[in-house]
């Protein structure tokens, strides 16, 4: 995103942005709802209040990531970042699991 | 803000809204409709032949000579505090059919009553299957595959309309400032309808947003909770569930059950703001009965389209769950509900209900717009050298639009019209509801292929008109014929459904002769003009 002064942007090859942002958007919603779900507000409770905000709040992060991918210079660069983010969410998840159990 | 991401969003705006809208458009406009479900359910069911329900106090020996009488209505039987035509008698029950999605539920509906002599009297009665095709049209747009498909496809029209709303929403920004308050009635309708379109969109945009939201987790939970499953709860979604759902202590066997007197007064104590409605007596595995008393609070959202949930102790009437009760709620669930209505508009009474429906027509009116203005932009306008032929994608639009739009308005007037006569030609009107539906909407499409868009659209506005004129016309008719059927409830309920057909009527009759003049004086070079045969083959 550093770079984005140097070219304009515009909608051609759009389906690569967009194809990231869906397929990956919904990847860090899922991530930041399972660290919501394991260490947001009164941890890992198995309580169906909680299951169920768990699930409501992937829709505004995925809807957010949709809207904000066409922000990418190329399709390229929006699976390679929207990916590391993936990956930096994952890892985070995981690794905060394993390190708690 | 700068001017190449204003023009990547317009881009973005012009065709997630084209792919998109026309779908929106039956959305919002069945939507709109939906507010008033109770009322319609109501203008369209048939009296019942029962007795006049018994007292409250009565209920308690209505319900053991029921279940002494129906042992199939004890696995699961409601206890209606007021007694309404759409659910007739102070118990009722069904038997068969699982209560889905779809409209064509075998479910079939009995109700009991004590006659003049103190008898026992057990009738089924026909619920309307109108109200709830018209909810389906709203959830699934007459998409005519299997939920799970139909809801698929539903949640990328969701996704398209919250990107459409976005995008739409950051081309507005640099002339925001200056355009708000303004629309430029005039010579320039491409402008006039941008300001319309803008000034709409920008007003309801925090409706939309919360639609688009909610509808993208209405589509997909399923999915979500099943990827959740295996990344958040190791696969045992299903075990969590099991765990939170409540557990009633056992009773003593042959403990009677609380009255409902007793019970609505026990419920009062605890939440004394919370109308109960309905008591709905479940039996459990032991044998023994749990409660779930349907009721709201207006100064709170309730969860459902209706009503708000208290699970109740069917023998000493304390609560066993109040996640669900308006008013008893935690934040945490307090926040769910507010989810839930404020999609469905289930809170703040009749003056939300009222706000959500012209919400929702507005938003209906924003969809069809953008359509035109698609259109508009398209447009090859004439110069010196004569008549232009318009694109053929632009024509093609242009009937869609009208056809879609106007089929769908249409088809809806026609089939709630046919609740005052269905049921006395036929023995299960639900399929023909559905015809009827789709008959006449894909009449209208083709109608607006044959004609061309401008002929066309002024033909089925007449046809809107006409048809919605038909629910009025109906009951008018039921007040003056002194036969079983058709029926009028009495009360301000069915009044509400015919009130608002007959506004409907106007209206669409005021548009179809402004459609009229545009065809016949408008400028020619457009694909609302009547002089060139609309759809020969272009090129």
């Amino acid at each position: 995103m550093a770079k984005q002064q140097t070219g304009t942007l515009s909608s051609k090859n759009w389906l690569g942005r967009a194809s990231a942002g869906l397929i990956l958007g919904f990847g860090i919603a899922i991530g930041l709802s399972a660290l919501f779900a394991h260490f947001g507000p009164g941890g890992f409770n198995g309580e169906s209040t909680k299951m169920q905000m768990t699930m409501w709040m992937t829709s505004p992060i995925w809807v957010t990531v949709l809207c904000c991918c066409f922000l990418f210079q190329t399709g390229l660069r929006a699976w390679l970042w929207l990916g590391a983010t993936n990956i930096f969410i994952f890892a985070a998840y995981f690794g905060g699991r394993a390190l708690v159990t | 803000m700068r001017t190449d991401i204003v023009r990547l969003y317009k881009d973005i705006h012009t065709w997630t809204g084209i792919v998109a809208g026309l779908a929106l458009f039956i959305a919002f406009y069945a939507g709109a409709i939906t507010m008033f479900e109770t009322e319609l359910q109501r203008w369209a069911t048939v009296p019942s032949e029962l007795a006049p329900p018994p007292a409250l106090e009565q209920t308690d020996a209505l319900v053991a000579a029921t279940l002494a009488e129906v042992p199939e209505a004890g696995r699961r039987f409601m206890v209606n505090i007021d007694p309404t035509p759409e659910a007739p008698a102070r118990v009722t029950w069904e038997t068969g059919g699982r209560r889905g999605h779809g409209i064509l539920d075998e479910a079939r509906h009995f109700g009991a009553s004590f006659d003049e002599t103190g008898n026992l009297q057990v009738a089924e009665f026909r619920k309307t299957d109108v109200a709830q095709l018209v909810d389906v049209l709203h959830q699934q747009v007459g998409l005519p595959f299997d939920h799970e498909i139909s809801m698929m496809i539903m949640g990328a029209i969701s996704l398209l309309y919250a990107l459409a709303l976005v995008s739409g929403t950051i081309v507005l920004i640099p002339s925001l400032i200056k355009d708000l308050f303004l629309v430029r009635v005039g010579r320039n309708l491409k402008r006039m309808w941008l300001d319309v379109h803008n000034v709409l969109g920008i007003f309801s945009l925090p409706f939309h947003l919360v639609m688009a939201l909610t509808a993208v987790v209405f589509a997909f939970h399923d999915q979500i909770y099943d990827l959740q499953s295996e990344v958040i709860y190791d696969g045992e979604i299903e075990k969590y569930w099991a765990a939170g759902s409540p557990r009633p202590t056992p009773h003593p066997d042959g403990t009677p059950l609380l009255g409902a007197a007793a019970m609505l007064a026990r419920i009062g104590e605890q939440a004394p703001d919370f109308r109960v409605m309905t008591l709905s007596y479940a039996q459990q595995r032991n044998g023994q009965y749990m409660v779930q008393a349907y009721g709201t609070d207006i100064r709170h959202g309730v969860r459902t389209p209706t009503t708000g949930i208290g699970i109740v102790d069917a023998y000493d009437g304390s609560f066993i769950r109040t996640n669900l009760v308006p008013g008893e709620q935690d934040g945490w669930n307090a926040t769910l509900t507010a989810f839930f209505a404020l999609h469905f508009g289930s809170f703040g009474g009749y003056s939300v209900r009222w706000g959500y429906f012209f919400l929702g027509l507005a938003g209906a009116f924003l969809f069809y717009s953008g359509n035109l203005l698609w259109i508009e932009s398209r447009r090859k306008k004439a110069r010196k050298a004569g008549q232009v032929e318009q694109k053929r994608s632009t024509r093609v639009m242009a009937a869609l639009t009208v056809g879609v739009s106007f089929g769908c308005i249409a088809g809806i007037s026609l089939t709630i019209a046919a609740a005052k006569w269905l049921p006395m030609l036929v023995d299960n009107a639900g399929p023909w509801h559905i015809g009827l539906y789709y008959a006449l909407f894909l009449a209208a499409v083709a109608w607006a292929f044959v004609r061309g868009a401008a002929r066309a659209g002024v033909d089925l506005l007449l046809l809107c008109a006409a048809t919605t004129a038909l629910i009025p016309l109906s009951s008018l008719l039921a007040s003056l014929t002194p036969a079983h059927m058709p029926w009028n409830h009495g009360g301000t309920d069915g009044l509400l459904v015919d009130l608002v057909a007959v506004a409907g009527t106007v209206f669409f009759a005021l548009m179809a002769l402004r459609a009229h003049r545009r065809v016949t004086e408008g400028p020619t070079d457009s694909v609302w003009a009547a002089q060139a045969p609309d759809l020969k083959p272009a090129e």
